[in-house]
């Protein structure tokens, strides 16, 4: 039971559909209807995770605003969440406001950053959420309604407001929902969050400031080596001209299997994409994603796609079927916005 | 008659925080001036070119550049500190 009483300013309004339109009215919602957040369902939030409404998940210091659990529960109900997905959320939450993520920028940016956020641990199975067939597309409510509450969190409390503090030239669908469950039940392959410090047994949402998912297709090649080389050519010019900070590789069943087959960990997938995404600067200039005349030593001078081969992370999920993978690039240059991972406290 | 619903406000008002700017100097004569570059293309170029009016048209002193260390943080505290024992005004700026 909570201690104390929700403190946010309460409307009265005749039923639930005078409640949507209101939200819409008031510039509350992502676009599409909400659900209304009643003092039932915003408690059922915050008993889920233990907190009371005061407290502060994370405060965003250039927008000196303190975000907190009933803010974020509000928003969870609205998005249409499960109380059993609020820890998810909460776990979001903290990681987008952690210096290392630099809310400022991804928030912000005319690059039009969503924020991706990959499950791993026993919650993603509990939660029901998607590691297979139409990963990036619509199906399952943990994985739509997660991703959107942070997104009204960004909106409503953070003040992101399209046009106005977000100023992405573009955007993508991303940032209506953007996130996936590992598939660590068909995967050769150490999970994403035990390779960044937790136990499998834990929970935890690792999140990065992403473009849009570039799906990749191989059908021909039966080893590691030639998916992996199709997958570089395509990789190799989707930086910019200061390369990314970080990658996303989200490795699909049929490629998954053919790699593991050839006995690739994780790591040898990162040092091969490293070393087969540099670009010359003599390409990056003819390109006109580099300036200046192109001299003789241009040609054999390189750059890398990222600052190392621990910038790329590998992710196994995506359907069982189909000769396709993916992968995601981040936003901003080299060291501006880091992946997060933090702990999901279910 | 139907009970009515209680639904409630999902917005957060930033705090409200003063920020008091240093008195303007009355001339940039003689003015130690520095530029801080956002990392941004060309805008090491830009101010440059600002510290030079600055110096020609103005009387300013030397002008030193910094550059942070990307354009979505604020200077780090080793430029701060070096702007504020160098120099006596400063120019910034972000865009695209």
């Amino acid at each position: 039971m909570l201690r104390s009483g929700l403190t946010s300013r309460r409307y009265t309004v005749e039923d639930a559909l005078e409640a949507i339109e209101l939200y819409f009215e008031k510039g509350w919602t992502d676009g599409l209807p909400v659900v209304p957040p009643t003092e039932e369902r915003i408690r059922a939030m915050l008993e889920a995770v233990g907190l009371e409404p005061d407290h502060e998940i994370t405060f965003i210091t250039n927008r000196q605003t303190a975000v907190t659990a009933e803010k974020v529960a509000i928003n969870a109900v609205m998005a249409g969440c499960k109380p059993e997905s609020m820890p998810v959320v909460v776990a979001a939450i903290e990681a987008i406001g952690d210096p290392r993520w630099c809310y400022h920028g991804p928030g912000t940016s005319t690059g039009g950053a969503a924020v991706l956020m990959i499950v791993n641990g026993p919650i993603a199975p509990r939660l029901q959420m998607n590691s297979g067939d139409n990963l990036f597309g619509p199906g399952w409510r943990a994985n739509a309604t997660i991703g959107r509450a942070e997104r009204l969190d960004m909106r409503n409390v953070i003040g992101t407001l399209p046009g106005r503090l977000d100023r992405s030239t573009l955007g993508h669908a991303g940032k209506f929902t953007y996130v996936i469950a590992e598939n660590e039940g068909d995967s050769p392959w150490p999970p994403l969050h035990v390779e960044r410090g937790f136990s499998p047994e834990q929970s935890a949402v690792t999140v990065m400031a992403a473009e849009a998912p570039h799906q990749f297709y191989n059908q021909l090649s039966n080893t590691a080596e030639g998916v992996l080389t199709t997958l570089c050519d395509d990789m190799r010019i989707s930086g910019n001209a200061r390369g990314q900070s970080q990658y996303v590789v989200v490795l699909a069943g049929e490629h998954m299997r053919i790699i593991a087959a050839d006995g690739w960990s994780k790591a040898d997938i990162r040092k091969f994409v490293f070393e087969h995404t540099h670009n010359s600067v003599a390409h990056l200039k003819r390109t006109h994603r580099v300036v200046g005349p192109i001299k003789p030593e241009d040609e054999t001078t390189v750059r890398a796609l990222v600052p190392s081969p621990e910038d790329i992370l590998v992710v196994a999920a995506g359907g069982r079927a189909g000769a396709f993978s993916a992968y995601i690039p981040g936003w901003g240059g080299k060291r501006t916005s880091e992946a997060v991972t933090k702990l999901i406290r279910a | 008659m139907m009970a009515k619903l209680e639904v409630f406000d999902p917005t957060t008002d930033p705090k409200e925080q003063p920020i008091t700017y240093v008195a303007r100097p009355d001339s940039l004569k003689g003015k130690r001036i520095g530029l801080v570059e956002n990392t941004k293309h060309n805008s090491d170029r830009l101010l440059l070119k600002i510290g030079k009016i600055l110096q020609d048209e103005y009387g300013g002193a030397e002008a030193r550049i910094w550059r942070k260390h990307n354009s979505s943080v604020p200077a780090h505290q080793e430029i701060l500190d070096e702007l504020s024992a160098s120099c006596d005004v400063m120019v910034a700026g972000i865009g695209d």
